[in-house]
């Protein structure tokens, strides 16, 4: 029994590239490994998903970003280019960074498949209990967690 | 030259515009939509040179709203800026006659390149 999944390290590889290009190096984006099954280390947090829609043997998943605030709040601003942000812009920024992330990610794994659009919610994200978690990277940005994790619901026959 | 820049996210919107900027294509009119159907009435009414669209929006996606153009007789200028690159995506934008397509997360140099020879 296999599950596909894309590589722990290509998700790290996009994850690197989406903060690279659009947060600048000045505050990098670090590797901080947390053990399997521990909840998201922070207590305010914004997550979004999205989902990969498999068909005729494509592959399906959901991706899903966890951040704590401060670092929803920060990385809103960063985007925009501003100071001041609200909880609508950091809806767009968290969800359009789900969308990069997902989308990178379905361009990796085997289609024909269509890509959801994000949905954002302040707060940790639940999974149901069918959903199997197969690839998940933690970091630290700003010195306050950041989770991007892969969800499957099907377990592949092949 | 006249660009439209049609995304559902306010900040991707502004990130394509300050990387527009960044590529040395900062001298332009732009004219901002929020989807597909956003962006074909508005290629009708702003009359833009080129649009810079994502793909996958809510109420008209990007692909859907190039068919419409091209359906409509327009033949605007197209790229798509996305975060799908597979070659999927790029045969079926091509093939739609899109000029380029720039994946998400993208930079400055990724657009300076697409937009060589299309922007004056």
């Amino acid at each position: 029994m296999s599950v596909a999944a894309p590589e722990l390290t290509d998700v790290q590889a996009i994850v690197e590239q989406v903060w690279s290009s659009f947060l600048g190096e000045a505050e990098p984006l670090l590797p901080q490994p947390v053990p399997a099954g521990a909840p998201f280390p922070a207590e305010d947090a914004w997550s979004a998903a999205i989902t990969v829609n498999g068909t005729d043997g494509g592959w399906s998943g959901m991706v899903t970003v966890e951040l704590a605030e401060k670092v929803a709040f920060s990385l809103t601003a960063e985007m925009l280019g501003v100071e001041d942000v609200e909880d609508g812009d950091v809806a767009d920024a968290v969800g359009e960074l789900v969308n990069m992330i997902g989308g990178n990610i379905k361009s990796l794994m085997p289609g024909p498949s269509a890509l959801s659009l994000p949905v954002v919610a302040a707060g940790r994200a639940a999974h149901s209990s069918e959903a199997v978690e197969v690839a998940r990277f933690d970091g630290l940005w700003i010195g306050q967690p950041v989770r991007v994790s892969v969800h499957v619901t099907s377990i592949g026959e092949n | 030259m006249k660009i439209l820049v049609a995304d559902d996210s306010k900040v991707m919107r502004q990130i394509v515009i300050r990387t527009l900027r960044q590529a040395g294509h900062g001298g332009h009119d732009i004219v901002e939509a929020e989807n597909g159907r956003d962006a074909l009435e508005k290629v009708q009414t702003e009359q833009p040179d080129l649009v810079l669209s994502d793909w996958n929006m809510p109420e008209m996606n990007g692909i859907d709203c190039l068919a419409a153009l091209r359906a409509s007789g327009s033949q605007v200028k197209f790229g798509f800026v996305t975060s799908e690159g597979s070659d999927e995506m790029r045969q079926r934008a091509a093939a739609a006659g899109a000029l380029f397509l720039i994946t998400k997360p993208f930079t400055p140099e990724a657009f300076d390149e697409a937009l060589q020879g299309i922007l004056g």
